[in-house]
């Protein structure tokens, strides 16, 4: 009861301050089992996302909260818990997990584990070896790229076509080796995903700060594989981070939308990091919708 | 029929307003329902036509809700009536800040700006001090703001990222807190009848932008700032203002002014409104926006609550200042 009421003020106090606006492009809002996944650049993403879905969805789509920041109170304990029914991981860990069982895994297999050192090290340091296109193709003349809330850039390019690593630093070679499944990240997404719920997550792990959303972690493809029933729906959250930008308290009222996009699937034989590249590109893809 | 209303209590007067106006935007809406269902006999003609019945229904949704968020007002009392005009301060300068790039330095002055700047302003209104109400946000304000701006240690487009913000609270902080503020000013033998002021300055101010928004679609000119404005020119404009000039003089009777004061204020509201109206275009071409909702799609459903209130936004203060200033109240 106390939940349901905390729900419907955090609620209002979103759409006051924000509009909380959902645009669906590309599907509707319904009742199937899905994985939305979306670009990160506040704490505040999973309050908007979840403000912006219609009731009948909120109910059973569980987002992804980090443990260290919404679990370090009580109150937001609570709030995360009872209110948005969300699901703890360590940021630690899926920061930097690149969790990739082989495709063909069962889901009863124990997942490789996510604490292999190498594994963790390796997925960052691929980074140099990629263009870096994000900060070349901003147009000069439209001013510094930090400028917040752009409306007539150009199109940013698409990525371009992934560069493919080297084998030696590919990482599923060392994940080979089982763990107990405890280390998983990724376990508790697996049993909300089991239990027939939707979840919200944010394959970049972490916040970025330009505006160009990071390299998506592998977690996403792991999730897809091993269920290939769940829709996978990209969304474009806007403007989140001018509402309340890192290391500040107080919200500033600014109008935000999701754009919910068309599902995609892995495709028969696709490759990880192909994969993750195109899921990439859809999100940023709704964002000139 | 004129003894009749004058016998009324000035509340009840401006209940019968309220009445007639209803009674019109009823008799209208049923109009254009029922023209709503008339058959498509030619294609390109009827297309068109459905197209310029839907821009006219969207006009007419935003005019009921104007009405009934005025009708609350004053049925609620003035208390009421200002913070109504304070929530639509608020999301009107949601609707700019959302839409002029902030950097992350100006996270500090944005909440100046929404959550101190606007309450004090209302509550001056709200508490008639207009001495202080007047001067609060073009002096005290506007020179704290960069101040909070310069604090935040990030001098790039200083200049600018401070004059957006200042103008963006000058339009609809400043110039939407003297709708209200005309509830509060007292004419001798005009008492409990303010509420006559703020519709005559609203009813003015849309009829001359809905004249000239007409007008210049039926008459095609040449425009005389393309850049800015595709429609604006000096021949709708000066019709625009003449005709609601004339119909707010016809109107004189429910205000305190006589008929040739009541043309004058008008045609000042009139010029003030639709100057303002072009340049809140200016500034939306400036963003590449056709109007101030997001995407297409605003607060109010057709587009933005800004583009609804910009002119008022504009016309209140001037018309405030000017009845002030000429009959010394």
């Amino acid at each position: 009861m106390l939940a349901k009421l905390t729900g419907w003020l955090l609620l209002g106090i979103v759409r006051l301050l924000t509009g909380a606006q959902a645009r669906w492009y590309g599907c509707p809002p319904k009742a199937e089992q899905r994985i939305y996944f979306a670009n990160h650049q506040s704490h505040a993403d999973l309050v908007m996302i979840w403000a912006a879905l219609p009731e009948e969805l909120r109910s059973i789509t569980r987002p992804i909260a980090a443990r260290d920041y919404w679990a370090n109170t009580p109150v937001k304990r609570w709030i995360t818990t009872e209110v948005f029914n969300a699901v703890y991981v360590e940021r630690a860990a899926t920061g930097a997990a690149p969790v990739a069982p082989p495709p063909e895994a069962p889901p009863q297999a124990p997942p490789p584990a996510a604490s292999n050192a190498p594994a963790e090290r390796i997925e960052p340091s691929m980074e140099p070896l990629l263009p870096i296109e994000t900060v070349s193709h901003a147009p000069v003349a439209e001013g510094p790229q930090e400028i917040q809330g752009q409306l007539d850039l150009p199109a940013p390019p698409p990525p371009p076509p992934p560069v493919a690593p080297p084998p030696v630093i590919e990482p599923e070679a060392p994940a080979a080796a089982p763990e107990p499944p405890a280390a998983d990240p990724l376990a508790p997404l697996i049993d909300a995903l089991r239990s027939g719920d939707s979840i919200i997550i944010f394959p970049e792990g972490t916040r970025g700060h330009t505006g160009e959303p990071q390299k998506f972690k592998s977690g996403l493809y792991a999730l897809a594989t091993m269920f290939p029933d769940v829709v996978l729906v990209p969304a474009w959250i806007d403007n989140v981070q001018r509402v309340m930008p890192k290391g500040e308290i107080v919200p500033v009222p600014i109008l935000c939308s999701v754009t919910f996009g068309a599902p995609i699937r892995v495709e028969d034989g696709e490759e990880r990091r192909p994969f993750l590249d195109r899921a990439r590109a859809a999100v940023i893809a709704l964002r000139d919708v | 029929m004129n003894q009749f209303l004058r016998s009324l209590s000035p509340t009840q007067q401006v209940a019968a307003l309220f009445l007639i106006v209803f009674g019109l935007l009823f008799i209208v809406s049923t109009a254009v329902f029922f023209l709503s269902f008339k058959e498509r006999r030619n294609p390109v003609h009827d297309e068109s036509w459905q197209a310029e019945l839907a821009h006219f229904r969207a006009l007419l949704g935003t005019t009921w809700f104007m009405v009934i968020v005025f009708w609350i007002g004053w049925a609620l009392g003035e208390t009421v009536a200002t913070v109504l005009f304070a929530l639509i301060a608020f999301f009107a300068l949601r609707e700019f800040i959302t839409l002029s790039p902030t950097r992350r330095g100006d996270h500090r002055s944005l909440i100046l700006a929404f959550f101190v700047v606007l309450p004090i302003q209302f509550w001056l209104v709200a508490t008639a001090r207009f001495d202080l109400f007047t001067v609060f946000i073009p002096v005290y304000v506007f020179l704290a703001i960069p101040v909070a701006s310069a604090l935040a240690n990030d001098p790039s487009h200083f200049l600018e990222r401070n004059a957006k913000l200042q103008w963006g609270i000058m339009v609809c902080v400043y110039g939407m807190s003297h709708v209200p503020a005309l509830l509060l000013l007292t004419f001798p033998g005009y008492e409990g009848k303010s509420a006559f002021l703020v519709f005559f300055l609203v009813f003015v101010v849309q009829t001359s932008v809905l004249v000239q928004h007409l007008i210049s679609r039926r008459m095609q000119r040449t425009p005389f700032a393309p850049n800015v404005s595709r429609s604006f020119n000096w021949t709708s404009w000066g019709v625009g203002i003449v005709v609601a000039s004339l119909v707010g003089a016809l109107f004189s009777f429910i205000t305190p002014f006589k008929f040739g004061q009541a043309l004058a204020v008008s045609i000042i509201a009139c010029v003030a409104g639709s100057m303002g109206h072009l340049v809140m275009k200016a500034l939306k071409r400036d963003r590449g926006i056709p109007n101030w909702g997001q995407k297409g799609v605003g607060v109010t459903g057709a587009n933005g609550l800004l583009d609804r209130v910009d002119a008022l936004c504009f016309a209140a203060p001037i018309f405030f200042h000017s009845i002030r200033w000429y009959f010394n109240v």
